[in-house]
């Protein structure tokens, strides 16, 4: 299937450029550092904690800080606005530069199935820096109550977070002529979209179409435990207009020239 | 009684093909047709529409007017079986910096339906043919211009194409390179594959083509077969073309 060898070529490029390993460990070692003061602040207060009936527990205090900025900056969330634009932004401006998606046209796929091959290389990128940033609290599964469930709805929104991030990141690369270009539109577009209600929250309004925008209300939901269709459908509505722009933009390139 | 053998359709064929491109016509009602086995040079000054027509070819432009096929499929409703029949070497040979030779032969092998041991295989096969065995674990980004050219006629070989559509393939090649080139190209047409060639080298053309077509300012002025003795008769037609509008008087 061309496709799939598509995300097979994307995914051996990605692989073996060093941008992919420099961002993807140095945003796990700052993961493993907030993992680290985390931990320590769950350690020094456990028993103050454990007092607390329905008190939050290791799940709380440890992995959903990890995952999304509740007590500290920069969380795994916050970190993939930036990781995720310069992942992407070689995908297709610089195959577009180089002259490589010619290439990819003479061998007869369609925009759509390059983009999704691309698009489906950088999920499985994301996926396993995702995996592997999870690894480092569930290590502690054994010495640890862990709350399966709050980490799988956890789980399940930070992943449609980062595909959303991918979504736009890649479409970015395809209306953009230059890798640059494409990271500084993709950061703008995701800050953009993660905080635009950020106003009317401080405004002390809760609800609205502003709110329903903000992909932090619906990440924040999921961080909660809370898996709701009114969420998921967000996610899966941003992932679709963000790949049907970014693959009518390619598909016009073809018109363009 | 037996039935006639239907002919088999034209390897290429354009009908009314036209492009613009910055707002004026790169290639202008252009009808052309390759038959299995024929090398066609495609000659033209700069900007005539050579690398116009080869990118329509294949299939990385699509032409605002006209009809391609290839092998009597409209190569824009078969997009897929276009890209099992066509191998295309564009001008400066791109490839993927990051990627090895081999890694190159791969992706362009699968992406046309090659695995297994037939994707091996035939990347054996090219890599013996162009000299690349080598240079397999190079990556592409430090090679020279010459054998990235290599590289890129090795990809567009790779799937054995009934068509090869070539953009200046002998660029950057030493002289020992380009008479192993016209080797090749003998050899490839000799076994069926249709070649088109886009050169600005007369010589180029009368030493591995039989037809020659000349664009000019987006259209075909010229479409002949190649005469044993043709490089001086070539060249005067060639330049009659070519300097058509710039001897007019004002």
């Amino acid at each position: 299937m061309t496709l799939l060898a598509v995300t097979r070529l994307e995914l051996r490029r990605l692989f073996v450029r060093p941008l992919g390993w420099i961002i993807g460990a140095l945003a796990l070692a700052e993961l493993g550092w907030r993992f680290a003061l985390l931990l320590q602040f769950f350690l020094m207060n456990q028993v103050q904690l454990a007092s607390i009936p329905d008190g939050p527990g290791y799940t709380d205090i440890v992995i959903m800080p990890l995952l999304s900025s509740i007590a500290l900056p920069f969380a795994l969330a916050e970190l993939a606005l930036l990781i995720v634009p310069l992942l992407t932004m070689s995908s297709l401006a610089s195959e577009r530069a180089a002259g490589t998606l010619g290439l990819l046209y003479a061998s007869g796929l369609s925009a759509t199935r390059i983009f999704i091959g691309k698009y489906l290389a950088v999920l499985v990128w994301l996926a396993l820096w995702l995996a592997l940033a999870l690894a480092i609290p569930v290590s502690m599964a054994q010495g640890a109550h862990l709350d399966w469930g709050k980490l799988a709805a956890a789980t399940l929104g930070t992943f449609l977070t980062l595909a959303v991030l991918a979504a736009i990141g890649l479409a970015c690369s395809a209306f953009s002529q230059h890798p640059a270009a494409s990271a500084a539109l993709a950061l703008i577009v995701s800050v953009t979209l993660y905080c635009v209600n950020l106003g009317a929250q401080h405004a002390g309004v809760d609800s609205g179409f502003i709110n329903w925008l903000a992909m932090s209300t619906h990440q924040d939901n999921m961080m909660r435990g809370l898996v709701s269709s009114v969420d998921v459908s967000w996610f899966l509505l941003a992932i679709a207009v963000a790949l049907a722009l970014g693959i009518h933009r390619l598909a016009s390139d073809k018109e363009r020239g | 009684m037996n039935a006639p053998k239907p002919a088999s359709p034209p390897v290429l064929k354009l009908e009314g093909v036209s492009r613009q491109r910055a707002g004026r016509p790169a290639v202008h009602q252009l009808n052309l047709t390759l038959e299995a086995g024929q090398v066609l040079g495609l000659l033209g000054i700069n900007g005539a529409g050579k690398s116009t027509t080869l990118a329509m070819i294949a299939g990385a432009l699509l032409p605002d007017e006209g009809t391609i096929e290839l092998q009597g499929k409209d190569f824009q409703e078969y997009p897929e079986q276009a890209g099992q029949v066509l191998g295309w070497l564009p001008e400066s040979a791109p490839t993927w910096p990051e990627l090895t030779v081999r890694e190159h032969l791969d992706a362009h092998g699968r992406l046309r339906g090659l695995k297994g041991a037939d994707l091996k295989r035939a990347g054996d096969a090219v890599l013996a043919r162009l000299e690349l065995n080598d240079l397999q674990r190079r990556l592409a980004g430090v090679l020279s211009q010459g054998q990235r050219q290599r590289l890129g006629l090795a990809c567009a070989l790779l799937h054995r194409p009934a068509l090869l559509v070539l953009d200046e393939p002998a660029n950057a090649l030493d002289p020992v390179q380009v008479v192993a080139l016209r080797g090749l190209l003998r050899e490839v047409a000799a076994a069926g594959t249709a070649v088109i060639l886009s050169t600005h080298q007369l010589g180029e053309v009368t030493a591995v083509c039989d037809r020659v077509a000349i664009l000019h300012e987006g259209t075909l002025r010229y479409d002949q077969p190649l005469h044993a003795n043709g490089h001086t008769a070539l060249e005067k037609t060639f330049f009659d073309i070519a300097l058509a509008g710039r001897m007019q008087p004002a």
